[in-house]
């Protein structure tokens, strides 16, 4: 190549307009072949100066020639020239047809506007869509601020729920314990808080006491945010204590069961605003603390049965199931130690129900032995306590018993009497408090028959003693003799200094029962050792012995019988008058050698009296009566009934003996 | 809740002591400072979108942007609200922290409560002990009058 660059235009790959006639018509060439379209690209490559090269000869030829070539070239030139002149042209006249074709579509206005710039926007154009964008935008904040009041009002709810919540939450805190589940908070949505209200101060009992189904409370939230606490109904159990085979109708419930908030469970009021905050924590408080007894009353329950099963001396296990224990005690008693549930539901809201507490009134549960001058068989059937007061009794035993065990661990208080009985007799509690219910029912019945003795002997008095011991009871019977006689007995002190005697005023007969056994004391039985001496006024010690409750009356009438004899014999003393006591007789020697007895008799079977006064004169033939008892005791010459005399018609009786006996 | 808040201060200031002790104290300010940046973030998320939403309340020319900030602008409120209700669970925690660690607060009220409860106690057991010293008296008097009353003084009729 000789390094000039070549350059050849393509015609541009469209149809070209060969010519447009005046009736519109158009000429376009014909269609190029592919192979001479091919032809034709090769022939564009300019190959001499590979062929030069291979062929020098015709190169020198060519320089020889070169100058006729030149003449040659420069006539070819002008060829090439001629062909860029050419192409061109046709350029030329494509784009004169081109601008003949816009003109024409222009004069026609034949034409699809493919685009067009947006015209310049007049003032009022412009303020208008300002004015549209600005009542927009305006529009967006109100929706803002209508979003933000609704949350707002939303987040208010919500703290004022949470602060009702934890400040009840705190308040409850106070006084019980509260815990959280973290698992539970996290699968609910409830914060997982509940009280726990197991306390383990029994660990060193041999009674292992399980932890109670109750013994954790969930805390939930109602539907105004507030806490609650629900519980399943009859979850809560109460002790109750009975007698088997009572007459009495125990239809009464204990008054702390009562107590228990009689919530209505309608669905409108729990939909109601809420009530006080100050009203729901109390009633939560009243509730948890319902649930503490109840855990309590089962925790009883649970030693107990314990105690009956393991150990029984004093009682004898009857009968026993789910929560429920029959216990055969001594007196023929049979008891049962139930746990029944609560017939009220548990749930509390601070939205439902009132804070209505009902409470019931004591039915009169008759007592026993009170009823005077009915028969004594009425009386002595009546010999149960009041079950309301030993079922307190066995909670306050049990309570006692885990405060004093499990917190001291030291010998028991002062009043602490299940411990004291416990190093002592080494007994439990149930023991001890079946021995306490038994000796209360034996303890009655020596009561009533006491009174009955006291109603049918008017110049003895009861008077009771309190113990302070549940298992030990005490009565005196006092007899006050008349007062006439400390003045006679005076004066016959001032006159004759052998006859200065000190009568007594007063004599007493003490009871005293501890557990089932009855000891009587009592002065005014005359010396054994005096009596076969012929001298029993010298010493008249206090007796000191033990009976059962068939013999008791027999007992105490013949004490105080022989009490009033002793009385009479002191009195006879004084005044010189021979006589002679026996042990429920005094005997008057008379003027003509004859002895006038005054005879005590007891009858605990006598409706009029208990004793009875017979006069008997003894000639030395009514003797022999008395060494045969199989004769009739009737009245005879030698044997008056005096009748149920008192103490002053006693003393006149003496009085009279006086001008009879022989000083 | 501020003793427990002093005592923490305290307990880290001083830094040392014994182990648990130093451990708990140690804790206790990491979960302070925790609380403490959750607090500043979400006050900074509320001060941050509504700075955002009041920058853009200026009305621009196309529409198109107006109506991007549209929904920045609620995006920006949901925001502001999340960080709210984060806040509000932030004083859920700290409350129930107070509930479960003012322990001297408890104490303090427990032992008031026990000393509260035992004098009712005393005061229940005294009570118990007047009035059934009351019943032994009223008893008696009662027994004496009775004793004294023409009722039981009346004769019996004699035979």
């Amino acid at each position: 190549m000789d390094g000039n660059i070549k350059i050849s235009i393509d015609k541009l790959p469209i149809k070209r307009l060969d010519a447009i006639e005046e009736n519109g018509s158009e000429r376009f060439p014909s269609d190029v072949d592919y192979d001479e379209n091919r032809l034709n690209l090769i022939r564009r490559i300019d190959f001499g100066w590979a062929v030069e090269r291979e062929d020098p000869s015709k190169k020198q030829k060519s320089e020889g020639t070169t100058t006729s070539k030149d003449s040659k070239t420069t006539n070819q030139q002008p060829g090439q020239w001629q062909s860029l002149v050419e192409n061109l042209q046709l350029a030329r006249q494509e784009l004169s047809v081109i601008i003949d074709l816009i003109n024409t579509v222009e004069a026609n206005d034949a034409v699809t506007v493919a685009g067009m710039t947006r015209p310049k926007q007049l003032p009022n154009e412009i303020l208008s869509d300002l004015a549209v964008s600005t009542a927009t935008k305006l529009q967006c904040f109100r929706h803002l601020g209508k979003y933000f009041k609704q949350s707002a009002t939303a987040l208010e709810q919500q703290v004022a729920r949470e602060a009702r919540f934890y400040g009840a939450l705190i308040r409850l805190q106070h006084n019980w314990k509260v815990k959280r589940h973290r698992s539970v908070a996290a699968a609910s949505g409830n914060k997982g808080f509940y009280i726990d209200l197991f306390y383990n101060t029994l660990n060193d009992t041999s009674a292992s006491l399980r932890p109670s189904s109750m013994s954790t409370i969930p805390i939930e939230h109602d539907t105004a945010g507030m806490l609650a606490v629900n519980l399943p109904p009859n979850s809560c159990h109460s002790l109750r204590f009975e007698f088997l085979g009572s007459h009495f109708a125990n239809n009464m419930r204990r008054i702390g069961e009562t107590n228990t908030r009689a919530l209505s469970e309608d669905s409108t009021e729990t939909m109601k605003e809420h009530a006080n905050d100050d009203e729901c924590v109390r009633e939560t408080h009243s509730l948890l603390r319902e649930v503490h007894r109840a855990i309590f009353d089962e925790q009883v329950f649970e030693l107990i049965s314990y105690e009956a099963c393991n150990s029984s001396l004093s009682v004898n296990l009857t009968g026993i199931q789910e929560n429920y224990l029959s216990l055969s005690i001594n007196q023929g008693a049979s008891v049962s130690i139930s746990l029944l549930p609560s017939s009220q539901d548990n749930k509390t809201d601070c939205g439902a129900g009132t804070n209505s507490s009902e409470t019931e009134t004591l039915p009169s549960e008759l007592l026993d032995g009170s009823k005077f001058g009915e028969g004594k068989d009425n009386v002595k059937k009546l010999g149960f306590p009041n079950r309301i007061s030993f079922e307190i009794y066995l909670q306050q035993l049990f309570n006692e018993y885990v405060f004093v065990k499990a917190k001291n661990k030291t010998t028991s208080s002062v009043r602490s009497q299940i411990s004291g009985q416990q190093s002592k007799d080494n007994l439990n509690i149930l023991d001890h408090f079946c021995m306490s219910l038994a000796h209360r029912i034996f303890s009655n019945k020596v009561l009533s028959e006491l009174e009955y003795l006291v109603c049918k002997t008017p110049y003895v008095q009861l008077i009771s003693h309190h113990t302070w011991h549940s298992r030990t009871s005490s009565w005196t019977l006092s007899m006050k003799v008349p007062q006439s006689i400390l003045h006679a007995g005076s004066q016959i002190q001032s006159s004759g200094a052998n006859n200065v005697k000190n009568v007594k005023s007063q004599f007493w007969t003490k009871v005293v029962v501890i557990d089932e056994s009855i000891s009587v004391q009592g002065e005014g039985n005359p010396n054994v050792v005096g009596l076969f001496n012929g001298k029993p006024e010298i010493t008249c010690p206090i007796n000191r012995y033990e009976c059962d409750l068939a013999d008791l009356p027999i007992i105490l009438l013949q004490q105080v019988a022989s009490q009033v004899i002793q009385w009479l014999h002191e009195e006879a003393l004084s005044l010189g008058i021979k006589v002679n006591r026996d042990f429920l007789s005094l005997a008057f020697e008379l003027d003509h050698g004859e002895i006038a007895s005054l005879v005590a008799h007891v009858d605990p079977e006598d409706t009029i009296g208990c004793i009875s006064w017979w006069l008997m004169i003894d000639d030395g033939l009514t003797e022999d009566l008395k060494l045969h008892p199989g004769l009739s005791i009737g009245e005879s010459e030698s044997r008056k009934f005096l009748g149920h005399l008192s103490l002053n018609v006693l003393y006149s009786t003496l009085l009279d003996f006086v001008n009879l006996c022989s000083c | 809740m501020n003793k427990g808040g002093v005592g923490l201060g305290s307990g880290a200031g001083v830094g040392s002591g014994a182990g648990p002790t130093a451990a708990a104290a140690a804790a206790a300010a990491q979960k302070q400072k925790t609380l403490l940046q959750r607090v500043d973030n979400d006050i900074g998320n509320l001060v941050d979108n509504f700075g955002f939403i009041v920058n853009v309340s200026r009305v621009n020319d196309p529409p198109v942007r107006n109506s991007q900030e549209a929904f920045m602008m609620e995006m920006r409120a949901a925001r502001m609200v999340q960080a709210a209700d984060s806040l509000l669970k932030l004083v859920s925690e700290l409350k129930q922290t107070a509930i479960f660690s003012g322990f001297a607060s408890l104490n303090d009220h427990v032992d008031q409560r026990t000393e509260e409860f035992n004098r009712l106690t005393e005061k229940t057991n005294s009570e118990l002990a007047r009035i059934g010293e009351e019943a032994v008296a009223s008893l008696k008097e009662l027994e004496s009058h009775y004793y004294s009353s023409t009722l039981r003084t009346s004769i019996p009729p004699e035979s």
